[in-house]
């Protein structure tokens, strides 16, 4: 078992949830509401991770964040060592790679939401931030803990992006993901085997969490 | 599940092992061709036993590492397959100097157990295999950026294989991924590292044999101290010279330049 | 305290109306499907923008497109009561009601609570509670906020026609309590009448007939927008007593009514709606008739319509009805305004929920 990657696979998860958690409340509740003609670009702009390739992806981010990019000789200027090949590089690729998981779920958990409750708080007084607090959040929550398990889980998992953008530096961007890559290659199937297990128990647990959460949406709003 | 206390544990967990110490405090990584998988891990636990040092290794293709040292990979120390690549980076400024030989390697015919291949270093059995339509699968080292894979490549075209074999060569993205197709039972075969098959997790998976020497260009391995070296990676650069390191190597098959 | 209400739009349907309601009056929307009625509401609340428009109350001005105007619907003082209630489902009824507080207090949910009569479901959620009891928090809830003005849209549509009748009667006392103007959208034209003071009777987006509840429920050319057959009076009447064969006794200034379903202790005060197509004239008092009331009356009135009715309008001891009738009939008859007449009721075409208090203090109607 390496731990080293494990903490970092927990670490890069759990900052990628930190810092999509406002972004799934904001972007979520905002598609959720809004009505203008770009709306369904904007989605369609927000799934695109999913669909692309991982490399595909990481090819990009490369040629955005690499040394020979203004955002990465920017970065270097700035920090002293690359945006590649760091744990930074990789917080970056997994928070734009985890959008979809992040916004859609809490879309919906918002979209689920009677415009007839938001008009009531409207109406009894609610400014939008205070309706947000008070009525929505409390009703929408189970959306947003989806988006934050499946943004959790999925970052544990993914691997071809990491790989490209982050190499495979232990200690720094080699994570559990390639950690059992790297066991396999060494032919130390144990090793793998054991890591591979501790990730499909997590990733297990994380999808019956949602599957519980999206039952109780429904039924709060009964 | 209250939604902030979530977000607070969540934040708790992230700023625990948040402290990125600084470069000096970490074992230096040292990136290293995939054919030294086994050998160069017995080599740094006995530098860790003799000097208390840690190093941290990061195996891979050659070409690769080239590659991510020049966009910047905080690699300290580079022992390369193929020497060409450390005079490129040399040449660029990524390196102290131009390094130094360390070892010379060679390639094997590497079959699993109950393949229809046998282990014939003159290729005469995968001839006659090929001939008979009985292979179906043969793993080498990606020759892009695998100096094992180029070698494999240039003993096949020797023998007059390299065109027949082509619909079922399967590449590895490194010798080490390419032993581990080998040996998969999905492949009859395949053409790895000396040093790898000779390790004890494989020895005991197959059969191998010594491909002829003349068959290609010789696998001039070089190693060599990055731009960023620290006095760990400096210091395991010259225990790579070290009688300790030289006889492991030698257990693995590697020739040693002289002196 | 008085609203005032100017509203004009193209899109997404054509409106073009004003009005005034009096503190303590309410004003009933009628109209059908479409017309515009909870445009109207949702632009007195603040939840849609006109094209142009004013509204203003108790000396704020919510919205004057003319000068930019337009507070959001928190900033308005506007207890709306909503067609589904709209109560949030993650609060108890006290949290509800204290959701529309600026600085929630328990004890004054409870009151309020206790003045729509559900004591002591403070802590259900919506969910545990009947659709009348929802509706009740709702009320609660809007007055929490301390109205302006108090908006209801359709209220009553979705709960069975008992409950409807309890609720209706309640919001008729709560009316006492009430000091500031209230919006009533109905499609019902009974509640209309039995509830409000004034109606503005709108259709497509335009008021096609602005007035007290008396005179806008008379006027035929308004109610060809709601049904001719709408056409009805309110006559006041007190409790005499309750006879054994189930119906009751009632006074009015024009002789005495036998009803059936009538609720209440002998002396209270009632209205009766009195629809006036089943009203049937005579010159003379009839006899050997099988119907139980006769109202002795004068004639005002005459209006010919379009069609083959007239409506006859009838001076009750001071309170009007109106008998639509034939034509032929009325002239038959010879009736001309100063002649006096009879006007005979069957028992049974007074529907049970065309009988409502009559509230203690409201304005003239």
């Amino acid at each position: 078992m390496d731990w080293t990657a494990l903490t970092l696979s927990l670490e890069l998860a759990a900052w990628t949830v930190a810092i999509l958690l406002p972004v799934s409340v904001l972007a979520g509740r905002g598609l959720a509401l809004a009505r203008f003609r770009g709306r369904g670009a904007v989605e369609a702009l927000v799934m695109l991770p999913l669909v692309l390739p991982p490399t595909v992806f990481g090819f990009y981010l490369l040629l955005v964040f690499g040394r020979n990019s203004p955002v990465g000789a920017l970065w270097q200027a700035t920090f002293g060592h690359q945006l590649v090949f760091s744990f930074e590089g990789l917080v970056v690729a997994s928070v734009i790679f985890n959008l979809p998981f992040a916004i859609q779920p809490a879309q919906r958990g918002f979209e689920a939401i009677p415009a007839d409750l938001r008009e009531a708080a409207a109406t009894c007084g609610m400014s939008p931030l205070r309706s947000l607090w008070k009525v929505e959040l409390p009703l929408a929550w189970p959306g947003l803990v989806t988006a934050m398990v499946l943004t959790f889980a999925h970052t544990l998992g993914e691997f071809g992006i990491v790989l490209m953008v982050g190499g495979s530096i232990p200690g720094e961007t080699k994570t559990i993901a390639i950690a059992i890559y790297d066991r396999v290659q060494a032919f130390d199937m144990g090793a793998a085997g054991t890591m591979a297990a501790a990730l499909v128990a997590i990733s297990f647990s994380a999808i019956a969490v949602t599957f519980v959460l999206s039952a109780r949406v429904g039924r709060r709003l009964a | 599940m209250n939604p902030r206390r979530l977000f607070l544990a969540l934040a708790a967990a992230a700023s625990l092992n948040l402290a990125q110490p600084a470069a000096a405090q970490e074992p230096p990584v040292i990136a290293a061709a995939s054919d030294l998988q086994f050998a160069l891990e017995e080599i740094a636990a006995a530098f860790t036993a003799e000097s208390g040092q840690v190093v941290t290794l990061s195996f891979g293709s050659t070409g690769n590492f080239a590659r991510q040292i020049r966009e910047g990979a905080p690699f300290q120390m580079f022992l390369a397959a193929d020497e060409s690549f450390v005079f490129d980076l040399a040449r660029d400024g990524f390196t102290r100097d131009e390094g130094q030989l360390y070892a010379e390697g060679r390639i094997v015919i590497q079959v699993p157990e109950g393949s229809a291949l046998a282990a014939d270093g003159t290729l005469e059995s995968l001839r006659l295999a090929l001939g008979e339509g009985r292979i179906t699968r043969f793993a080498i080292a990606n020759p892009e950026h695998a100096p094992y894979g180029k070698r494999a490549e240039e003993a096949l075209r020797h023998a007059g294989l390299w065109e027949p074999i082509q619909p079922f060569l399967v590449l590895g993205e490194n010798v080490s991924q390419a032993a581990q197709f080998a040996l998969s039972g999905n492949a009859e075969g395949g053409i790895i590292a000396y040093s790898l098959a000779l390790a004890p997790q494989l020895e005991s998976q197959g059969s191998y044999a010594l491909i002829p020497a003349e068959w290609h260009q010789p696998l001039l391995q070089r190693m060599v101290l990055l731009k960023d070296a620290g006095p760990v990676a400096e210091a395991f650069y010259a225990y790579m010279s070290a009688p300790g390191a030289r006889a492991i190597m030698d257990r693995y098959g590697f020739t040693l330049p002289q002196g | 305290m008085t609203l005032s209400v100017a509203l004009q739009a193209t899109a997404p349907i054509p409106l073009d109306l004003s009005f005034q309601v009096e503190p303590g009056e309410m004003l009933a929307l009628v109209g059908p499907s479409g017309a515009g009625k909870s445009t109207v509401l949702r632009s007195i609340a603040g939840l849609w923008r006109p094209e142009r428009g004013r509204v203003a109350v108790a000396g704020e001005t919510w919205l004057d497109t003319a000068t930019g105007v337009n507070l959001p619907p928190y900033r308005r003082h506007a207890g709306v009561v909503f067609q589904s209630y709209a109560l949030f489902p993650h609060m108890t009824a006290a949290g509800n009601v204290m959701a529309a507080m600026a600085r929630p207090r328990r004890a004054e949910a409870a009151r309020l609570l206790d003045l729509v009569n559900l004591h002591g479901l403070a802590d259900r959620r919506p969910a545990e509670l009947s659709g009348g009891q929802q509706q009740r928090v709702a009320v609660a809830r809007a007055l929490a906020r301390e109205p302006r003005v108090l908006i209801l849209d359709e209220p009553f549509s979705a709960v069975d026609r008992a409950t409807r009748e309890r609720l209706q009667d309640e919001i008729l006392a709560l009316r006492a309590h009430l000091g500031m103007p209230v919006v009533l959208v109905t499609h019902d034209l009974n509640e209309a009448q039995l509830l409000a003071d004034r109606m503005v009777v709108i259709d497509r987006g335009r008021a096609v007939r602005f007035g007290t509840t008396a005179a806008v429920m008379a006027d035929p050319a308004a109610l060809r927008a709601l049904g001719i057959r709408e056409l009805a009076a309110m006559l006041p009447a007190v409790v005499v007593r309750h006879e054994e064969d189930g119906l009751a006794r009632l006074d009015t200034a024009g002789g005495p009514l036998f009803l059936p379903g009538v609720e209440g202790a002998p002396g209270t005060r009632l209205r009766v709606r009195i629809m006036a197509h089943e009203v049937i004239l005579s010159r003379a008092r009839p006899v050997g008739l099988s119907a139980q009331n006769i109202l002795s009356g004068v004639v005002t009135a005459v209006q010919a319509g379009e069609g083959p009715g007239v409506m006859v309008h009838l001076d009750i001891g001071g309170e009007e009805i109106l008998a639509r009738i034939t034509r032929r009939a009325a002239a038959d008859l010879g009736l001309a305004p100063g002649d006096a007449a009879h006007a005979i009721l069957k028992a049974m075409s007074v529907a049970r929920d065309h009988i409502a208090r009559d509230a203690a203090d409201r304005p003239d109607a």
